[in-house]
């Protein structure tokens, strides 16, 4: 393992910016949020700030992107498609241990099933993950709930920990270890690692201060989601407090559902287009014809959180599938983020 | 890492024939541009493809055709954008073509038993694949049955397949309609009342059941009433698609997903999803 000055760790961005296409956390100036994007200049990126608004499974499973494009060409009978996979090199810096994991989850679902996505796999292909270990909770976390935090176990390239003064650079990969090389970064010793575990010790600590907003403990009612036995009316409480959003849905860093659109662009000519799309929509399962299956919206809000909590979901991303950011909360209009939800359901269960 | 290359680009299709069934309903039969002989990709009876029809959209289709000596077709209703594209297309259009996707038919744990077949309306389309094979393997099985239920006669499925089945020896179909009408001299009323008045076999006996909700209940009804186990009644469902390999997530119901667990289940396991159908 490996050591950088503080004021050097943009050497490691600088050094990516040669060979892939940069994502990190950057302050928006217009709006004053932290914004997880694509930066031109890896020097824009800042490892200081806080948790971005946005989850970081947009540079993996875009909001918006083209998947192949076609012309058909009635007279002489003859269809052009053309694939569309980006597979660009891309680097994805100073993301948190919960986001990390919510890339995991999408790895598992999107890579370890019957079928592979191919749209996904191309993205996936080439990916350097810098990650970095959270030292100190933000209000909304509630990570160690949800075992994805405060630093990061497995998936990155490296982990980055701040130790005050100084970075310990973590390889995770032989990728990572090239790069770390590379730089001649010097070497750490067993006091830096144990400096990096008794910070993450006392981040876990400091949860109980700092992280007030959010407690969700999870374990306490995976069982009931999966078996379902869990009072109608919970749901259409919950329901009630859904204005359809689908905010959580796009926030969430393990939601993966889509839709495929066809965008025209001539006669008999399309883009096909895969955009996220929200189980919290009306349209979501409504079949041509106007047949709905799960039209109300308590059915919908219930899906949601059987998607996220239930044991036979959980075998998908082999893990619950929250990890513990907070976004949900942050940003529903309502007061179901899935936390709040958790103590619904434990109250239910007490009663 | 799947074998199949088309899970994600479609393979193209040229529309060979069509064929009016019933009122927005066509039959367009295909061949595979990029296959040996036109032939289909393999695939197994109750399985569904994904099919795009350009500058529309793509849509889920279950497969009528029998896996062994059929033309491979497509039945399909109009019901919306991409569908009613379709039902515009002329012999000679290309469309695109994803799959087959789905689970199938449980022909092999069924192999000995009677078959029981109860259709209503269009539900005939995806459970034809299965009636050609059972027909085509006729040995396999002890008696085979269909019920058919439409509401006039002019909206019963595959005249023609339907008249070769009646003359088949071995065979017993029972077509009804909903109401009586001049010029028809067969059954009237709903197909699960049938199933009442006829001599329905119930040990060692296998139902499939597809067609419209109101429907399928009632005929569920009726069959556990006379006496068919739960797991012994087979549907094969649907839910609005959009990538048929399981990972968009729109077919999900509780647990399972109907691209890849499904679309065919036993009543059994359609009980326990705890959603409505």
């Amino acid at each position: 393992m490996y050591i950088i000055k503080k004021g050097q760790v943009s050497r490691i961005a600088k050094e990516l910016q040669k060979d892939y296409r940069m994502y990190g956390p950057v302050l928006e100036p217009e709006t004053q949020q932290v914004m997880f994007t694509r930066v031109d200049d890896a020097a824009d990126i800042d490892l200081g700030l806080p948790l971005p608004a946005n989850p970081v499974k947009s540079a993996v499973f875009p909001h918006f992107e083209r998947i192949m494009s076609y012309v058909y060409d009635r007279q002489d009978g003859k269809v052009d498609i053309k694939p569309d996979f980006d597979d660009a090199p891309k680097a994805l810096f100073g993301i948190r241990p919960c986001d990390l994991t919510g890339i995991l989850c999408l790895d598992r679902f999107f890579l370890g099933q019957e079928f592979v996505d191919e749209v996904y796999r191309n993205h996936r292909k080439n990916i350097f993950i810098v990650s970095q270990t959270c030292t100190e909770p933000f209000a909304q976390c509630f990570c160690v709930c949800t075992d994805s935090g405060p630093g990061a176990r497995e998936g990155y390239d490296l982990n980055l920990t701040d130790l005050g003064g100084e970075y310990l650079v973590e390889a995770g990969s032989e990728k990572g270890k090239r790069l770390a090389e590379k730089l001649s970064l010097p070497k750490s010793d067993d006091s830096h690692m144990r400096e990096k575990e008794k910070r993450i010790d006392r981040a876990v600590s400091l949860f109980g201060s700092i992280a007030k907003e959010n407690k969700a403990w999870i374990s306490r009612v995976v069982n009931r989601v999966t078996t379902g036995l869990i009072d109608e009316k919970v749901w259409e409480y919950i329901g009630s407090q859904c204005l359809e959003c689908g905010a959580c849905t796009y926030v969430c860093p393990t939601c993966s559902c889509f839709n495929i659109a066809e965008q025209g662009t001539g006669e008999d000519a399309a883009d096909r287009m895969r955009t996220w799309d929200s189980c919290a929509y009306e349209g979501y399962s409504r079949m041509a014809g106007g047949h709905n299956p799960r039209k109300p919206v308590e059915d919908r809000r219930n899906k949601r959180f059987f998607c996220k909590l239930s044991y036979s979901q959980s075998k998908k991303y082999l893990r619950p599938g929250c990890v513990g950011c907070g976004r949900c909360a942050w940003v529903c209009p309502g007061d179901i983020g899935l936390p709040n939800v958790v103590t619904y359901i434990r109250r239910e269960i007490q009663k | 890492m799947s074998e199949r290359n088309n899970t994600t680009i479609p393979e193209i299709a040229t529309i060979e024939e069509i064929k009016d069934e019933i009122v927005e309903v066509k039959t367009f039969y295909l061949s595979f541009d990029g296959r040996k002989g036109g032939s289909p990709p393999e695939f197994k009876s109750g399985q569904f493809v994904m099919c795009t029809v350009f500058g529309a959209g793509e849509f889920a289709v279950s497969l009528p055709p029998s896996p062994e000596n059929d033309r491979f077709h497509l039945t399909v209703r109009k019901v919306g954008k991409v569908t009613g594209a379709l039902h515009d297309c002329a012999v000679g259009d290309k469309v695109g073509i994803r799959g087959p996707f789905g689970n199938g038919f449980p022909f092999d744990e069924i192999k000995g038993k009677n078959v029981v077949y109860v259709a209503g309306g269009i539900g005939l389309i995806p459970l034809r694949s299965s009636i050609m094979h059972v027909m085509q393997n006729k040995e396999k099985f002890g008696r085979i049955l269909l019920f058919l239920g439409a509401r006039t006669p002019q909206e019963l499925m595959y005249q023609y397949n339907l008249k070769d089945w009646k003359a088949t020896p071995g065979f017993e179909t029972h077509v009804t309609i909903d109401n009586p009408v001049p010029g028809w001299d067969g059954e009237t009323g709903f197909v699960h009342t049938l199933l009442k008045k006829k001599d329905v076999p119930v040990k060692d006996t296998v139902a499939f059941v597809c067609g419209p909700p109101v429907m399928f209940n009632a005929v569920i009804k009726e069959l556990i009433n006379i006496g068919i186990q739960e797991e012994h009644i087979i549907s094969t469902l649907e839910r609005h698609m959009k990538c048929g390999i399981g990972k968009c997530q729109h077919c999900s119901i509780g647990r399972t997903l109907v691209c890849t667990d499904g679309p065919v289940y036993t009543y059994r396991q359609i009980k326990t999803l705890g959603e409505q159908i």
